[in-house]
């Protein structure tokens, strides 16, 4: 029979892939969701960003937490969470830097996405070290995910292929709108809607 | 006083030991790799130039950190490259050109000939623009209009015959802002690039 605290780390761990999906459920880090998901390539570039800062950031949230003063610790969150996106930024621009010119902007706005202040002071700040980790390992691989099939549908209708492989028949005529901002939202909207149905099944 | 200084420190010690670890670990970080970030650059910008003058050997930087005013007060610099060809010939210039956009800034690497009478198109180092509107500055229906247009003040028209070559260049449909840029930011650039090239007397000698 398993104990509490295995129950405890399995269901934070699941946590961020279905019942508290950033995206899906708690509807966080829409900028980089809409923004970036017009390929797999980027999305998971994105995704895999997140998840590194994620998982920094908790750490050291959650080794400082009883040093941290109420009125410092959104500031102190803003700051951790600043420098792990600068490094994240300049190992894109160091060693991918197609897909750094690609992503624009939406590496450095990691900063300000919802997914990661509000894992520092909903879980890092308030749990151990070992908890925070597989909570950061948790949403990030649940935003990743998600950014990913995304980005797969609307590679797929955008360009008829998915990591950029061809996928569908020769007389498939692209559909441009899903490269633009519509087809994000659709794409999404369409996805909330399934994964409600699927909840709602379920309970 | 003192109270107050000790008040300070308890409250703010974190802080300040954050901000300099986290700048330290910043600063180590950026050292490590701004080698290779500016040699991506580097290349990104050659590769960009070779496409543009295809029959270059190799470029060589002219002129360095040239002053360019953008208007409104804004002054940026530029580096010039001469296209050297393999008998080392000088087939014309390349330049690194920038100035803002729909969605944020452009930056353009622009190639004339060695009279700079002609332009020979340009090609998007950066830019943020709308996918599937205002990005299609990259694309060889714009960029071709100024491909052999004269290197002096460019127009801009909403419609118009795009394949005739002259100064008048004829917008992206749904992307007229973007067009705007890129020809604004030839008329910047141009008129000033030419200015400095023919003070250094460069403009006009294939052996220089």
């Amino acid at each position: 029979m398993p104990t509490n605290k295995t129950i405890s780390i399995g269901d934070t761990f699941l946590a961020g892939l279905w019942r508290e999906n950033p995206v899906f459920r708690l509807l966080l880090g829409m900028c980089p969701t809409l923004a970036v998901t017009t390929a797999v390539k980027p999305a998971l570039t994105m995704g895999i960003s997140v998840l590194f800062v994620l998982l920094c950031s908790n750490i050291v949230v959650s080794l400082m937490r009883n040093l941290l003063k109420p009125h410092l610790r959104i500031l102190m969150f803003t700051l951790t969470i600043a420098t792990f996106v600068t490094i994240a930024d300049l190992f894109l621009k160091a060693f991918l830097p197609e897909m750094s010119a690609t992503l624009g902007p939406y590496i450095p706005l990691i900063i300000v996405n919802c997914v990661i202040i509000c894992r520092a002071e909903a879980c890092a700040s308030k749990n151990g070290l070992f908890i925070s980790i597989i909570d950061a390992i948790g949403m990030g691989l649940g935003f990743t995910i998600v950014l990913c099939i995304l980005a797969a549908v609307r590679e797929l209708l955008a360009t008829g292929a998915v990591f950029e492989i061809p996928v569908m028949w020769k007389s498939f005529v692209p559909w441009a709108a899903m490269r633009m901002p519509v087809g994000a939202f659709i794409t999404l909207g369409l996805m909330l809607g399934l994964v409600n149905l699927i909840s709602r099944k379920k309970a | 006083m003192l109270k107050w200084l000790k008040h300070f420190i308890e409250q703010s010690w974190l802080l300040m030991v954050s901000s300099f670890i986290f700048g330290l670990l910043i600063a180590v970080t950026y050292a490590a790799w701004q080698p290779r970030i500016e040699a991506n650059k580097t290349d990104k910008l050659n590769n960009l130039m070779s496409a543009l003058i295809s029959q270059a050997d190799r470029f060589e930087l002219t002129l360095e950190d040239v002053p360019v005013d953008l208007g409104k007060g804004k002054i940026a610099k530029t580096d010039i490259y001469k296209a050297v060809s393999d008998d080392g010939g000088c087939l014309g210039f390349c330049f690194d050109a920038q100035g803002p956009g729909f969605a944020d800034k452009i930056e353009l690497v622009i190639a004339v000939d060695f009279r700079f009478e002609t332009i020979g198109s340009y090609k998007v180092l950066a830019s943020n623009e709308t996918p599937g509107f205002g990005d299609r500055i990259q694309n060889d229906y714009y960029r071709r209009q100024f491909d052999g247009a004269p290197a002096g003040k460019l127009d801009l028209s909403k419609t118009g015959p795009a394949d005739k070559i002259d100064d008048e260049i004829i917008a992206i449909s749904g992307a007229t802002v973007s067009s705007e840029a890129v020809v604004k930011i030839f008329n910047n650039y141009i008129e000033q690039i030419k200015t400095a090239l023919t003070k250094e007397g460069m403009i006009g000698n294939a052996d220089k």
